[in-house]
């Protein structure tokens, strides 16, 4: 009897959790570098029903197979992240890079709870911290180093005129007039760009390799200095489209108001269960 | 006996079982290659009603026969008596995503035919599905967003080594220079097919079998990488529907209702004493 009920409901709470993508999309619609996701639904079982003993009875004029078959609703199947590449916005600043090519993707490092692993972005805005020894480290916005070609944080004498990035990553230094290649960025092209996972602050992570035949290598790749094509003085902006998110948030919002309709049509038709006597 | 009192009920649950099948179409709206179930109602077997009577002869020793008048038919209720499938195509929408295919029928030979993705459930069995929406899992294979095998024209799955590929409108799926179609199943009578869970049809023992679409005569079909093709629910109809449902069911109510005041009338007024 409360088939319809339940087939409502878990398909408001599927739509409920849609419109919470959505939204983190479209929190996100000036966050640099970030990777719009999308969801999709997909139906939950079928419930096959014996409508009658006799089937040959039942069989005049069918089209379909004995019984018959009720679903209970929709849930979302998977979500899945948008990789295309956001739209450049100029900046001018020396240290905003913007990686032009497909799939690739900064590398940083992220020490949490005392274990450092690596994370990737391609979030290019950066920034010099300093550090001991008259030193700076280039990080991200959120003060984790960012990996060189040495393998290591990048880390060059303080006192600059200048700085830039050029188009293949090198850091460029100007010190008493004189330009110095200080150390270049350490690109990797993600291979199965499937494989990464969100891990929060607008990073990327390796997944669980563990059972699977890959290695870590598979998944991403070093990319040869030389191949890089990097834009300074720009940041890649995200690549939500505010027109496709709120067109779906509008759909998805209707589909809930159906949904809901149910519920208050069954509840109805409990009531009238109710009046009979 | 008041024999309608059982109609009544009856025609109550038949709406209710309309209902269950209306709100799981409302409830898939947003669901990728769904198709919507329509439930056709059917009247209980018809049933001859007679007259019984009897007629006294007039003789010196009168006596009577047994008479039987036909007074006509009549069917005692209503039921859903299947669910139905609409298998005609949903509307395409683009996503962008690589991984999503929408399966679209451009010329069948049979006015009943359709074509599906095939895929291997958890079982090992095949199945057949609508719902483009597949991704990438962690060894590799093509799967639905079940984590289903998507499978290839010689029925295995689909290897893309978790790299970036293009698919033909042929259904040529192409991964690092290598070219495997997807297994696109034709069958002659979509109504052979049931729902299975989670998107899938199947075949019941002994009905229809699925053959392979490329060597069907008469039959194109295009597959559009990055596009899925949207649930075939319509909406307004569906609204519609669930109104009209709704009302039949409270007339059923209506009548039940009739019904009890005429048995509170004949075991409370009639039979009274005083």
């Amino acid at each position: 009897m409360s088939r319809m009920n339940i087939q409502a409901a878990v398909t408001m709470g599927q739509l409920q959790n849609k419109i919470d993508l959505i939204s983190h999309n479209v929190a996100n619609l000036n966050t640099n570098g970030y990777k719009a996701r999308s969801s999709n639904f997909s139906s939950l079982i079928y419930q096959n029903i014996n409508n009658l003993k006799d089937v040959d009875a039942n069989a005049p004029g069918r089209h379909t197979p004995h019984g018959i078959r009720l679903g209970s609703g929709a849930r979302i199947g998977h979500t899945n992240i948008n990789l295309t590449a956001g739209s450049l916005n100029i900046t001018n600043r020396g240290l905003d890079v913007a990686l032009l090519r497909d799939n690739h993707l900064l590398q940083i490092q992220v020490t949490e709870n005392g274990n450092t692993e690596t994370r990737y972005t391609r979030d290019g805005s950066l920034y010099l911290q300093p550090v001991d020894g008259g030193q700076v480290m280039l990080t991200t916005s959120d003060g984790h180093p960012v990996i060189g070609q040495s393998g290591g944080a990048i880390m060059f004498d303080e006192n600059i005129e200048d700085i830039r990035i050029n188009e293949i990553g090198q850091i460029v230094t100007v010190r008493n007039g004189v330009e110095v290649v200080e150390d270049g960025l350490a690109v990797v092209e993600a291979v199965r760009p499937q494989f990464l996972q969100a891990a929060g602050k607008n990073l990327f992570r390796l997944p669980n390799l563990e059972g699977t035949p890959y290695v870590a290598a598979d998944i991403v790749s070093t990319v040869n200095q030389f191949d890089n094509e990097i834009q300074s003085g720009a940041l890649e902006q995200s690549n939500v489209d505010l027109a496709t998110q709120m067109a779906e948030l509008l759909q998805t919002q209707r589909a809930y108001q159906y949904n809901a309709r149910t519920i208050t049509m069954h509840d109805q038709m409990r009531g009238l269960i109710n009046q009979l006597r | 006996m008041l024999r309608g009192f059982y109609t009544a009920a009856s025609g109550m649950q038949a709406q209710q079982r309309r209902q269950e099948a209306l709100s799981n179409n409302l409830a898939n709206a947003q669901t990728p290659g769904f198709k919507q179930d329509q439930a056709a109602i059917r009247a209980f077997p018809e049933l001859l009603i007679n007259q019984v009577g009897k007629k006294n002869i007039p003789t010196t020793r009168p006596f009577s026969v047994p008479t039987q008048q036909p007074i006509g038919s009549i069917n005692t209720g209503v039921y859903v008596q299947e669910t139905i499938s609409d298998h005609q195509q949903g509307g395409l929408q683009e996503t962008g995503m690589t991984t999503d295919m929408a399966l679209i029928n451009v010329e069948l030979p049979d006015e009943t035919g359709g074509i599906f993705f095939a895929v291997q459930n958890a079982d090992g069995e095949v199945r057949y599905t609508r719902n483009g929406n597949f991704t990438i899992d962690g060894e590799g294979y093509l799967t639905t967003n079940q984590g289903y095998y998507v499978l290839n024209q010689a029925g295995e799955p689909i290897f893309t080594d978790g790299q970036v590929f293009s698919v033909t409108s042929e259904g040529e799926l192409e991964v690092g220079g290598t070219v495997i179609p997807l297994n696109i199943a034709y069958t002659e009578n979509v109504n052979d097919l049931i729902k299975d869970d989670h998107d899938l049809f199947t075949f019941t023992e002994g009905t229809g079998e699925a053959v392979d679409a490329r060597g069907v005569a008469g039959l194109t079909f295009a597959v559009q990488q990055r596009y899925l093709e949207s649930s075939n629910v319509d909406l307004v109809q569906t609204m519609t529907d669930m109104m009209q449902a709704f009302r039949l069911f409270e007339a059923n109510q209506k009548v039940l209702q009739a019904y009890d005041q005429s048995m509170d009338i004949a075991v409370n007024q009639v039979g009274r004493l005083t």
